[in-house]
């Protein structure tokens, strides 16, 4: 049986399980935030050791930065454009595949190849086939006689073209957590709403998406954090470009350490990039917490 | 019993300890590819010659081997006992302290430092620059970057022999516009150091430099806006896949016939272009340095220094690999194995490589006008900054004009 916090907090093995796991989250995850938060207000160059106090200026430097502006709304396109695709594409999914099926455990092994796949492989299939000259996607195109796309060498193309790879790989998880969510929904529930006369539209809006709004706003949240850090794809497909097309704050956060070895620059972005995606992050979790909100 | 027990033990402890004496691993923080390959060839050969010397030899990605041996090198870790670094970024390493003084290796062990090694080359690996420097590392790789072109059509269509920047546009324009399947002309174009690496033999020899005498960024003089107007106009004649094509595509490009002319090839990509299993154009390219403009061919210098970090346990043994690596034995192995350029006067003369890369002799000829890229601290940032620009404006987002002036006032930042 569950007790109460305040119970747990006397017994001597909850501060046995509770002091090495605090230690653990002070050590990995308080002290390198503080540790970034107060770098970002210094002029600190790793390579000469230089390191003095700048008060705001990283943060005036970096807010005033095209590129970093740049690679700031690049990433909110990414993350809003990608989340909302996958998670739309996994509810309809998981509704047309709802139910018992001949060949379901191959089809499920089948939906869910991509997100297990590395993503540096995927990158490197996906450039392939977005090649402008040799790519697959552009010898279809020229078979339906299209003109040939310049996926990933258009300015106004490349963005999309490296969410589409996100979909491809993401869209299977947004299936299967609301296969999940379904699954665990009683069948009566769905056969009461149909005796009770609601026709599909009626029980999808009303009966199923409700239930299931726990699970997607989960969904939402999980995925909004993890676009939000793009860098692996943007790495292997655009290395930002062409031009700044695909520049995303990871991808800057990136240069500004480990190629420019700024580490104050670098926890000034990070800093910005951690804020955004943390307000994001809890209007969801806000939601989902506060489970009499509908 | 007592007694032959403690016999044995001895005996073991008095063996184990001289096998943990001669036993020594070296750790090289090395580079992927060709270089790679080169370098295991070397380890290859050494390990047989030196069995207690073990190796492990990594395999990164030029940025990769910079942010690891930066961070290990700084912290004084001494994982890596030997680091391969790119040349604008040595001085980095040579002013932090990081590096062992070879000339100090070379007094005590006896040897004098090889003067076979081509100066132009060696020289930058002393700090500072030039014969008096210290020593501080020795050239792994005497690279440079070359110019190819396809003799077959340039006779086809009575082109002449591309002696200036201005013969190079005529001819890229006279191929694209004969014969759609070949690409007239086509370089690296993906942002940062594929680009900016494309362009530079145009910017230098138009006149135009990064940098004036007193360090002040001079990226948007009429000379570099005029190189980048010529880089964009060129470019008209190149795949419209330039800004993602890389070294693979050029590799590719010119071995299967493509491509007319390349403007930025670099030696190890052209290990197979006479070998008619791997190339549809054997024996109809011509390699050579760079044409001319106003100013004379200027290639690229891309050498890649050997050095040994100063946390590095084990200097005795990765000095005496390091001279082996260097030694003229060792790269002849690997140029003829792996296609690596040397860094030796000698064997750009040598038989057997000139019968088997009878183009060989334009390294030596390039690396004498060969140009160095700025010595400064910030040359990553700077390379990245520019190569953005140059980007922009080769697809046409800026004019040569704006993106010059943005980036000269985007180096004035990053130099302050």
């Amino acid at each position: 049986m569950l007790t109460s916090g305040r119970a747990n907090a006397k017994a001597p093995f909850f501060w046995f399980i509770f002091i090495p796991a605090l230690g653990v989250m002070l050590w990995l995850t308080i002290y390198p935030m503080i540790t970034v938060f107060l770098t970002s207000f210094q002029d600190y160059n790793y390579i000469s050791g230089s390191r003095s106090w700048a008060g705001l200026a990283n943060y005036v430097d970096i807010l005033g930065d095209k590129v970093f502006r740049t690679s700031f709304i690049n990433t909110l396109v990414y993350c809003i454009a990608a989340t909302a695709i996958e998670v739309l594409l996994g509810i309809v999914l998981a509704l047309m595949f709802y139910g018992e099926f001949k060949g379901k455990s191959l089809f499920m092994i089948l939906m869910i190849l991509p997100m297990m796949l590395s993503t540096m492989v995927v990158s490197a299939v996906w450039k392939t086939l977005f090649h402008y000259d040799i790519g697959l996607l552009n010898h279809f195109l020229q078979l339906l006689s299209l003109p040939r796309a310049g996926w990933l060498i258009d300015p106004n193309m490349a963005l999309g073209s490296i969410i589409l790879v996100d979909v491809w790989q993401w869209t299977p998880f947004a299936f299967i957590v609301v296969q999940a969510g379904l699954a665990s929904v009683p069948q009566e529930i769905f056969e009461a709403s149909v005796m009770d006369g609601a026709n599909y539209h009626q029980t999808l809006f009303r009966v199923t998406l409700p239930i299931l709004r726990d699970q997607i706003l989960l969904l939402i949240l999980l995925r909004t954090i993890d676009t939000f850090k793009v860098f692996s794809k943007v790495f292997a497909l655009t290395g930002g470009g062409p031009g700044n097309a695909t520049e995303t704050t990871s991808y800057f956060i990136y240069r500004e350490a480990f190629q420019y070895f700024k580490l104050g620059r670098s926890s000034t972005a990070s800093m910005i990039t951690m804020i955004a995606v943390a307000a994001v992050s809890g209007i969801y979790l806000r939601k989902i917490l506060n489970t009499k909100e509908v | 019993m007592k007694k032959t027990i403690l016999i044995i033990l001895a005996l073991v402890t008095v063996a184990g300890g001289a096998f943990a004496q001669k036993s020594v691993k070296l750790v090289i923080a090395g580079r992927d590819g060709d270089y790679g390959n080169a370098m295991q060839i070397a380890v290859d050969a050494y390990v047989a010659k030196n069995p207690n010397v073990s190796f492990e030899v990594l395999k990164l990605s030029g940025d990769d081997v910079y942010q690891k041996t930066v961070i290990d090198l700084k912290t004084g870790t001494g994982t890596y006992d030997i680091v391969l670094i790119d040349d604008p970024k040595a001085m980095q390493y040579q002013q932090a302290g990081w590096l062992v003084d070879l000339d100090a290796m070379f007094k005590r062990s006896g040897k004098p430092v090889d003067s076979d090694f081509i100066s132009t080359v060696i020289d930058l690996c002393r700090y500072p620059n030039g014969p008096k420097g210290r020593l501080y590392a020795l050239p792994f790789v005497g690279n440079v970057s070359l110019f190819a072109y396809r003799t077959d059509l340039f006779t086809k269509y009575g082109l002449p022999e591309p002696k200036t920047w201005n013969d190079v546009l005529v001819a890229a324009k006279k191929i694209s516009e004969s014969d759609p399947s070949i690409d007239g002309i086509s370089f690296r174009g993906v942002k940062g150091n594929p680009i900016l690496t494309a362009f530079l033999p145009i910017f230098w020899s138009f006149g135009a430099d990064f940098l004036d005498a007193k360090g002040k960024p001079t990226v948007n003089s009429p000379e570099a806006i005029k190189a980048l107007k010529f880089f964009v106009e060129l470019s008209k004649y190149g795949p419209k896949s330039t800004p993602m094509n890389n070294t693979a595509q050029i590799r590719d490009g010119l071995l299967s016939g493509a491509v007319g002319i390349a403007p930025e090839v670099w030696p190890a990509w052209l290990a197979k272009l006479d070998d008619p299993n791997e190339s549809k154009v054997a024996g109809k390219v011509k390699v050579t340095k760079h044409p001319s403009d106003i100013k004379k061919s200027s290639p690229m210098n891309g050498i890649w220094h050997t050095a040994i970090p100063a946390a590095s346990r084990n200097k005795a043994a990765a000095f005496d690999f390091l001279t082996f690596l260097t030694s003229k034995e060792t790269q002849k192995l690997m140029v003829m194995k792996a296609g690596l350029p040397p860094s030796r006067t000698s064997l750009f003369e040598d038989a057997d490589i000139l019968a088997k890369y009878p183009w060989y002799p334009a390294i030596r000829d390039a690396l004498e006008s060969s140009v160095a890229r700025p010595r400064t601290l910030y040359w990553a940032e700077i390379e990245n900054t520019m190569g953005a620009f140059v980007q922009e404006a080769v697809i046409g987002q800026k004019t040569p004009e704006q993106a010059l002036n943005e980036a000269n006032a985007k180096l004035t930042q990053i130099l302050k």
